[in-house]
């Protein structure tokens, strides 16, 4: 069992090696290492490698690995295997918040910044509808994230319908299928204290989630202080989330299927389902970025959709074979 | 120990009990009796510290339950509730060792050899040795029930509350889950359970407490409690009383 737990990480180093070695430009893996073990040289290679691949790979694994605690939290806070992170709203805040940026022709550099408040913002809602008492009430946050998610991507298709211009159109659809096109060091620079706030406050979390496994009602009998944890869940899923969301757009199924690959490989205990998750989710977020980049070179698909084409198909088979074996 | 001092309590802004008085003493076994709906659980719950009395107090050693931190809370009361399915695939071991989640400060996320000792006590005591690998929701009814229990035990609180800990068992394996914790009862935990088997209770407890008509109808010996009309008022049936060969009464209700 215990190797098991060096899979994801090995995953994700794989996953980076090969982010680096392929793109548009050919460069022999020579030229790449070469590169790679001088940071301060000028030649096309070491640009290529510094200025485009290697903060594409690390925006990537942030997107993934963000999006998976995300997942992993809030689906063992409702105990709902179906939660994705986005069901909180934070997806559709960000959205709606692009769409008016982009509609008012507000500078395509601080973007994420603003994707970034209105995800907050919009999970901020959400929570602050599905409070009970001290706590969150988890039917009343399903709802409340399902019905003001509804109503902001109905704005955001509002806006794009009233908006007739092309590009208004092709970079809202970019944000809402998700893409890391042109995601370079000082988006990473934005996001990253963000995400790193929420995965320490994910690692406070462990011990909660462990505790959560038996249900709430017995959790608490147990000494788990519920409320608190809740909002400390929702905190640190709120942050991951509006920091993936701020680089990558809409990125779908990796909050959702990568917790669920992770329990798959090492169980269901938060102290190895936490760390396993952020690595597999990484890795799957980096290698379908590496896809994305090369299939069509030098055009870029979005990665949204070879998530959705690539990952799906593994999830499937590696469910279906599990099942299989019962 | 717990004491409770004039205690009223509602439930969904409904006063359910009223003028509730008793203690729970050190190595006593008390069963709580009464019919659906009287508060049983309610009452249970707020021996545990989820929910503050309407009015009166609380008590566990002189300060009021719901004031305590949560974990200190659990430190010396466990509740084990029965409503919740677990839909997780957990290891026995794994509930087991949850029980200790009172004892562990956040920074420490592996057990501790006190955790480890009062997890094979636990293990022990409830007789699970042999299924400790296997997923909890492959287990029987009865099997599951005594995990709870040993959860809770590992839990190492002086008093236990269960609610319910019978339902659904059949009646052999009721029968041991009520001898295990009549055991610990042995060695100083008090233990206040609901129950709805009222010879079942008879058969196990020190005191039955009986909950009717919004209050506390008795507290006493299970001789008295069986004997006494108060069973019938409570049910809002009549009981015949029959006396079995080695001597105990038991009820059961009258034909009509």
């Amino acid at each position: 069992m215990f190797y098991r737990r060096l899979l994801p990480p090995l995953a994700a180093l794989l996953a980076a090696g090969v982010g680096l070695a392929v793109g548009g430009d050919a460069l022999s893996l020579s030229r790449i290492v070469q590169a790679l073990a001088n940071p301060h040289a000028h030649d096309v290679a070491h640009t290529i490698l510094w200025q485009l691949r290697m903060p594409r790979v690390l925006c990537a694994a942030l997107v993934g690995s963000a999006l998976a605690l995300a997942g992993v939290q809030l689906q063992g806070m409702l105990r709902n295997p179906l939660v994705d992170p986005y069901l909180i709203g934070t997806s559709a805040g960000a959205a709606v918040a692009i769409a008016f940026a982009l509609a008012f022709g507000i500078a395509l550099s601080v973007l994420p910044a603003i994707g970034f408040l209105g995800g907050l913002g919009a999970s901020l809602l959400v929570a602050a509808l599905a409070r009970r008492g001290g706590g969150i009430d988890p039917t009343r946050l399903i709802l409340a994230g399902v019905a003001i998610s509804a109503l902001l991507a109905a704005s955001v298709a509002l806006l794009s319908v009233l908006a007739r211009s092309i590009s208004f159109q092709l970079t809202l659809q970019a944000w809402l299928i998700g893409s890391l096109a042109g995601r370079g060091w000082s988006d990473l620079r934005f996001a990253l204290p963000y995400a790193v706030v929420g995965a320490l406050v994910a690692i406070g979390n462990i011990r909660s989630l462990d505790a959560l496994r038996i249900g709430d009602v017995r959790a608490r009998g147990i000494g788990l202080d519920i409320e608190r944890a809740q909002w400390s869940i929702l905190g640190s899923a709120t942050l991951l989330t509006a920091a993936a969301v701020s680089l990558a757009g809409m990125v779908g199924f990796v909050g959702l299927i990568v917790p669920h690959l992770a329990r798959r490989v090492v169980g269901s205990d938060a102290r190895a389902l936490l760390p396993a998750s952020a690595f597999l989710g990484a890795a799957m977020a980096i290698s379908a970025d590496a896809i994305a980049r090369s299939v069509i070179a030098p055009r870029e698909l979005p990665l949204g959709i070879v998530l959705a084409f690539a990952g799906i198909p593994i999830f499937i088979v590696i469910y279906l074979r599990r099942e299989h074996r019962r | 120990m717990i004491r409770a001092r004039g205690v009223a309590l509602e439930r969904g802004g409904r006063r359910v009990l009223d003028g509730i008085d008793f203690e729970l003493l050190p190595g006593e076994f008390v069963a709580l009796l009464g019919p659906n709906g009287v508060g049983k659980t309610t009452l249970l719950r707020a021996c545990a510290g989820f929910d503050i009395p309407a009015t009166g107090t609380i008590d566990f050693d002189g300060t009021p339950i719901h004031r305590l931190a949560v974990a200190q809370r659990a430190r010396h009361i466990a509740m084990l509730s029965s409503d919740e399915l677990l839909a997780d695939e957990l290891r026995v071991r794994d509930v087991v060792a949850i029980g200790r989640f009172p004892h562990r400060p956040w920074w420490r996320f592996s057990a501790s050899e006190a955790d480890e000792n009062a997890i094979s006590a636990a293990v022990a005591a409830t007789h699970i040795e042999a299924y400790l690998d296997r997923i909890f929701t492959h287990l029987s009814s009865g099997e599951q029930q005594r995990v709870w229990i040993a959860m809770a035990l590992a839990q190492g609180a002086p008093s236990l509350l269960l609610d319910e800990p019978t339902t659904h068992l059949d009646v052999r394996v009721a029968h041991n889950v009520l001898g295990l914790l009549r055991e610990r009862t042995q060695s100083g935990t008090s233990v206040l359970c609901v129950l709805h088997d009222i010879n079942e209770a008879a058969a196990v407890a020190d005191r039955i407490m009986l909950l009717g008509c919004g209050r506390m109808l008795a507290l006493a010996p299970p001789a008295e409690v069986l004997a006494s009309p108060l069973l019938d008022e409570a049910y809002g049936i009549s009981m015949h009383r029959a006396r079995t060969e080695d001597g105990r009464t038991i009820v059961v209700p009258a034909h009509t």
